[in-house]
């Protein structure tokens, strides 16, 4: 019963650590390698990984590069505004 | 300018003293703008470099600018201050200079030439990527060379 117990919460909090994402969105200014390092850099993404993601944020708009709770996405946010790349947060199923 | 090249843990440039100063007096200018943020509250470089988290809600951006603004401010003022303590030996120079800035300064480099880039971008009017070609055509070849100086750094950084 306790095993069934302890599942649900871990359930719960894996649904609630993951309600918030991280969004970077295209600019003009930055340039993709500066980017894709960034990526690389900041969230330990391989170097293929970056790029991909870097190109999402070229030809889509944006990118999701991370998902999780609030305070990690406000963190995650803030270092983004760290290195000069336009990074917002949004509830992940806005 | 020579670009950077990245020399066993240093990364090295060549500047010539006018290079050395112009990029100087802009990241003094962009440490400048943001230490004295309060008077000018609505330019369209400081919404840039410190923007919006949250779009579509003006109170939650406001208050993650409360809790988060003074240290990125504080932050992006040292990264131009140590970009000009770096060129200040060339700047001064009567020649070409070499620049050898080490792993902690590259750092601060490699953001605040975003910054300063990002603040150029504002003043040429270069909201999307269909505006490069706008603005003062001097403003315009500085903001290419800060992009080529930027580049270069990131592939030092790189390997």
């Amino acid at each position: 019963m306790s095993d069934v117990l302890e599942q649900t919460e871990l359930v719960e909090s894996t649904v609630l650590d993951s309600s918030w994402v991280t969004i970077v969105w295209n600019d003009p200014v930055n340039l993709m390698n500066y980017v894709s390092w960034v990526f690389r850099s900041y969230f330990g993404f391989s170097r293929a990984e970056a790029d991909v993601r870097m190109l999402q944020v070229h030809h889509d708009g944006r990118a999701v590069v991370a998902t999780g709770g609030r305070e990690d996405m406000e963190r995650h946010v803030e270092a983004m505004h760290d290195f000069g790349l336009w990074a917002t947060l949004a509830k992940a199923d806005a | 300018m020579k670009a950077f090249r990245r020399s066993r843990h240093r990364f090295v440039a060549v500047f010539d003293p006018d290079e050395a100063s112009t990029l100087s007096l802009l990241a003094s200018q962009v440490s400048d703008l943001i230490e004295n943020r309060a008077s000018h509250g609505t330019d369209p470089a400081l919404l840039r470099l410190l923007p919006d988290a949250y779009p579509d809600d003006a109170e939650a951006s406001a208050e993650f600018r409360r809790f988060t603004a003074d240290d990125l401010a504080t932050r992006k003022a040292a990264n131009a201050r140590r970009i000009v303590v770096d060129l200040a030996p060339a700047a001064g120079a009567m020649s070409a200079t070499t620049v050898k800035v080490d792993a902690q300064s590259a750092q601060a480099w490699v953001r605040s030439l975003t910054d300063i880039r990002l603040t150029i971008a504002a003043r040429l009017g270069i909201e999307t990527d269909g505006d490069v070609e706008s603005g003062d055509a001097v403003l315009r070849d500085l903001y290419d060379w800060l992009g080529f100086v930027q580049s270069s750094l990131v592939d030092c950084l790189d390997r």
